[in-house]
């Protein structure tokens, strides 16, 4: 591997350092074997990482073609995705970076058609905003036809309808989704745990040349744009969607920066006075949550630790507050106080104390690892007990989730999500015939399922676990909602 | 008042070279100072004024010595007297009240000393003790305020010398947890009782009966208490041996008691506890089949003896071993089994769903079971038995019927017993050994991390070691006691016919 990580603990500091200097090949192979040995890990980091990698990765790439450039960041993409498959975090920015190509290309086409290929680059950071309402309410139009997790995602247009009206647009999307869901199966074979909706998504990060070039968004259709001059323009293009889309990655950094204080803020809207909240683990999302909650308002924090494998990184975040487990941290110097500091009793226990304790509490506050697409998801071990605990004495559970966890993964296979960590954090290995002799077993994930959860709150706001497909679509199938519902 | 003083007030001894006159101005002046002393009082607090002033007025004409001494500073300033006079008025006291003891005993000295007295506790007395009151009380969960007893005693000091030291070895090894789980701690207390007896000479005047239980078992018991509140199996057989020895016939001779009593336990350890256990034993390894996954948490001697059992048989299973922090008591119960040659699994606490995936049946130990049906056991014992309900596998608790309760509960918070929180803190062994450089390294670049042997120094942080929690009888699908398998709901029917009928 790269040298880059000379005398340090290769770490995601390490990795974005070298990230300047190395070639992006060796950049990607170094992301990839840094999530490999878990020496990046939790969503934030990887999220980072991936985003970094990516602007690095567009950066360096001389475009031609826009579909060239899709190729190029599913291909990386799926290189980081096997390299550890459950950090979907990794996943969940590469979708969005192909989100935001896709997107720039449109709008490089809508603008052209519309005249001027300049005012490019102003429209792009404010280009995302707008789009997100109005994708959500074409998505109305079909919402009843999307049951559950069987998400009208049109990964498969069909060549035939490309200007249909609205209501035969509805009824193809109705097929498509039927037709999804079996390909989807059958793509995930080697995917187990994806939904079958989803699978079509991942399928396209899996075999990024099944798709033929017709089928990108910019060349089939636009409704609002007249798609005459697509490859005329390409040349001019070319600069532009490069500037464009990593404007967009900038963007995508930025929120992944402001997720913590945006989903903060919605903080007093949740705690109230003396209150009791259970909260799990360190996370930096649950303290900046009960931070902003704490300077207006007194209440009880009691934080159950997370035995073996977090404990000591809760420990750091009750005694110490906010300091990033990287260390010195060049660019977000995350560094906040601990909640006693600002006068909140915080009541430490360890796990086994959270049913004992859970008739006094008055709202669970969850981070997860990962939320997947029907609004289950993925925390550190010990959060299933903790909500099955919650749900026994009827107390609320709210989970904070950045946008950036939520994953259009669907949950077949619970057991498959689930990581197994070092055993060696139960029984030291010292303990040489016990650690022969008996199986030690270290899971370091939960699954909690959707109905456990009352509450997630994410940096676009509340809501319910039955709504996050919604989300979920909003940020990973832009294009394609549109393509079914631009016909309307 | 004031003209009582000259006639009535006794000091005339030396006063009588006070003209009336002049005693007359100095008792105004003195009472002025006491005005004034009064009104300095006040705005500190305003409860001792009124509860002084009808003080004086019972002693009513006396007050004038008392003033005296109450506010001799105000005095001084206000007073316009010669200095003659003052040396004068300030001799008058002590004479005045030795020679008034006869006279008044009650009145000026005790008074005048009771001022003083009353205001200072309230003043100053009250405030260095408030805030070492709430600094205590910060470290102390307020939900559970009722549960911090007294700490746990660990040595010796200011122990009853009526203490045997059978008794006193016993309590140090439960507060160490080296005598740990509910029927061991009674049998070794039963033990322990049993040796003190032997060594037990009723004093003269008094007979066994009813000299032994309150003169000689109850510092016992309680040196107990002081070590770890006691089991509820503890105090079901402290209630049997006092029912026993209250019931012992005042004309038995001594050591024929002694033997007597000393059988008697031996009986009741050997009846209750250990025949019970190869009773329950040989019941519950009935729900152990072939192909079975038994899962159990911490540690239960009995559990512990079913699974052996089982394995004795021949029968082909696997356990899964959940175990907690900070006790591990499943490292040693998986330990013994896989010394037995058994197939075990260790999963934390935190891998619970891994473990009920996987598992057929849960068998737990048990703490006490409640007249409600709940069972008390070792914290974390709910959760198990909750992810166990919601997978529908049968929850069985194995129980000497000794442990039955009458007790009742609904929370985990009314009966508990709290640990001491230091059990909590990381100890310096290899576990954690190994994040530990790299915490380090990371805390050189900080500034100055706390750790959490720190706590105490932290405001607003709290530690809680609970010791129990109260499993809901939804969640126990059976309990195995000697009287054989019964649904929660019989508890307290078995509880009074064993521990209340006898």
């Amino acid at each position: 591997m790269p040298a880059a990580t000379v005398g340090q603990t290769p770490s995601l500091t390490t990795f974005l350092k070298s990230l300047k200097t190395s070639s992006v090949e060796s950049s990607i192979e170094l992301l990839a074997s840094l999530l490999k040995r878990r020496q990046i890990k939790n969503s934030r980091q990887c999220a980072l990482a991936t985003a970094q990698l990516l602007r690095r990765v567009v950066g360096a790439e001389r475009i031609k073609d826009p579909q060239k450039l899709i190729d190029r960041i599913r291909d990386v993409g799926r290189r980081l995705v096997a390299a550890q498959p459950r950090e979907m975090a990794v996943g969940n920015i590469v979708r969005r970076v192909l989100g935001v190509v896709r997107e720039v290309v449109e709008e490089q086409l809508g603008d052209d058609g519309s005249g001027s290929s300049g005012p490019s680059t102003p429209t792009s950071p404010t280009s995302r905003a707008p789009k997100r309402p109005m994708i959500s309410h074409t998505f109305s139009s079909f919402t009843p036809l999307s049951h559950g997790a069987a998400m009208p995602y049109d990964m498969h247009p069909r060549p035939g309808t490309p200007g249909s009206s609205s209501p035969s647009g509805v009824d193809r999307l109705a097929d498509a989704t039927a037709a999804a869901r079996r390909p989807g199966l059958a793509t995930s074979a080697s995917y187990a745990s994806i939904a079958p909706t989803n699978a079509s998504l991942l399928s396209f990060l899996e075999h990024p040349l099944g798709r033929s070039p017709g089928a990108t968004p910019p060349a089939t259709s636009s409704p609002r744009m007249t798609p005459v001059q697509s490859s005329m323009e390409l040349n001019k293009e070319k600069i532009d969607i490069k500037a464009e889309v990593i404007d967009g990655i900038k963007d995508l950094l930025d929120e992944l920066e402001v997720v913590d204080s945006q989903i903060a803020e919605s903080a007093l809207d949740h705690i109230h006075s003396n209150e009791t909240i259970l909260t799990h683990t360190s996370s930096q999302t649950v303290q900046k949550f009960l931070a902003t909650a704490a300077r207006k308002r007194k209440f009880t924090v009691i934080h159950a630790e997370a035995y073996p494998n977090d404990h000591e990184a809760t420990h750091a975040t009750i005694l110490n507050g906010g300091k990033k487990s990287t260390g010195d941290d060049d660019e977000v110097d995350d560094r906040w106080k601990p909640l006693t500091a600002l006068g909140i009793t915080v009541i430490m226990i360890p796990d086994t104390a959270v049913f004992a304790l859970m008739s006094r509490i008055n709202k669970v506050i969850l981070a997860p690892h990962t939320v997947l697409a029907n609004g289950s998801l993925l925390a550190a071990a010990g959060a299933s007990t903790i909500a099955l605990a919650a749900q026994a004495h009827r107390v609320p559970v709210v989970v904070l989730s950045g946008v950036y966890k939520l994953s259009p993964v669907y949950p077949f296979d619970t057991q498959e999500l689930i990581e197994y960590g070092d055993p060696g954090k139960v029984v030291p290995f010292e303990e040489g015939e016990f650690m022969d002799k008996v199986d030690v077993v270290n899971p370091v994930y939960d699954w909690v399922d959707a109905e456990l959860v009352s509450l997630y709150v994410t940096n676009l706001g509340g809501c319910a676990p039955s709504f996050l497909y919604r989300i979920v679509a909003d940020h990973y199938r832009m294009e394609d909602v549109d393509l079914g519902a631009k016909s309307g | 008042m004031s003209e009582t003083t000259p006639d009535h007030d006794p000091p005339r001894v030396n006063e009588q070279k006070l003209t009336p006159a002049e005693l007359k101005k100095r008792a105004k002046a003195e009472k002025q100072a006491r005005r004034a002393a009064q009104k300095d009082q006040k705005p500190e607090e305003e409860g001792p004024p009124p509860a002084a002033e009808p003080a004086n007025g019972i002693n009513g004409e006396s007050k004038t010595p008392q003033k005296n001494s109450s506010a001799p500073q105000q005095q001084q300033q206000q007073q316009q007297k010669p200095k003659a006079e003052k040396q004068q008025k300030a001799q008058q006291q002590k004479p005045g009240k030795q020679g008034a003891q006869e006279a008044e005993p009650h009145h000026k000295r005790t008074g005048s000393q009771q001022m003083p007295l009353r205001r200072r506790p309230s003043q100053s007395g009250a405030q260095p003790k408030a805030p070492v009151k709430t600094k205590k009380d910060n470290k102390q969960v307020e939900l559970f305020s009722h549960l911090y007893t007294q700490p746990r005693r660990h040595t010796i000091e200011g122990v009853s010398k009526d203490v045997h030291p059978a008794v006193l070895a016993l309590g140090f090894q439960i507060s160490s947890y080296e005598i740990c789980g509910s029927s061991a701690r009674c049998v070794a207390m039963l033990l322990a009782f049993k040796e003190a007896i032997q060594e037990y000479t009723t004093p003269v005047g008094t007979s066994l009966a009813r000299h032994l239980t309150s003169h000689y078992l109850s510092p016992q018991i309680d040196f107990l208490k002081s070590c770890r509140p006691i089991s509820e199996s503890m105090g079901n057989a402290i209630r049997w041996l006092k029912k026993l020895i209250v019931e012992i016939d005042p004309s038995t001779p001594e050591q024929e008691a002694k033997d007597e009593l000393c059988e008697r336990i031996d009986t009741f350890i050997r009846e209750r506890i250990t025949v019970t256990d190869q009773a329950i034993a040989a019941s519950a390894c009935q729900q152990i089949k072939n192909g079975s996954v038994v899962l159990t948490y911490a540690k239960s001697s009995i559990v512990e003896k079913t699974i052996l059992e089982a394995h004795a048989k021949g029968t082909q299973f696997r356990v899964i071993v959940v175990d907690s922090r900070p006790l591990l008591e499943g490292k040693r119960q998986a330990t013994t089994l896989m010394h037995a040659g058994l197939e075990v699994e260790y999963v934390p606490f935190s891998g619970i769903p891994h473990a009920v995936k996987h598992a057929t049946v849960v068998l737990l130990g048990a703490h006490s079971m409640l007249s409600n049906g709940c069972l008390q056991s070792r914290i974390g014992t709910a959760a198990v038995a909750m992810h166990a309900t919601k997978r529908d596998i049968p929850v069985i608790v194995c129980c000497e019927s000794v442990k039955f309760s009458g007790k009742v509960a609904l929370d985990s918070i009314v009966l508990n017993e709290v640990a001491p929180a230091e059990e909590l803190l990381l100890p310096s062994k290899p576990t954690p050994s190994r994040p530990a450089p790299k915490d380090s390294s990371e805390d050189e670049a900080e500034a100055k991390p706390k750790t959490l042997e720190d706590w105490k120094d932290i405001p607003h942080l709290q530690l809680l070691n609970l010791m129990y929690d109260v499993t809901p009888a939804e969640y126990v699908r059976m309990v195995i006691c000697e009287y054989g398998s019964l649904p929660p709901s019989s508890v307290p029917v078995v509880h009074r016919l064993a521990n209340e009928g006898m």
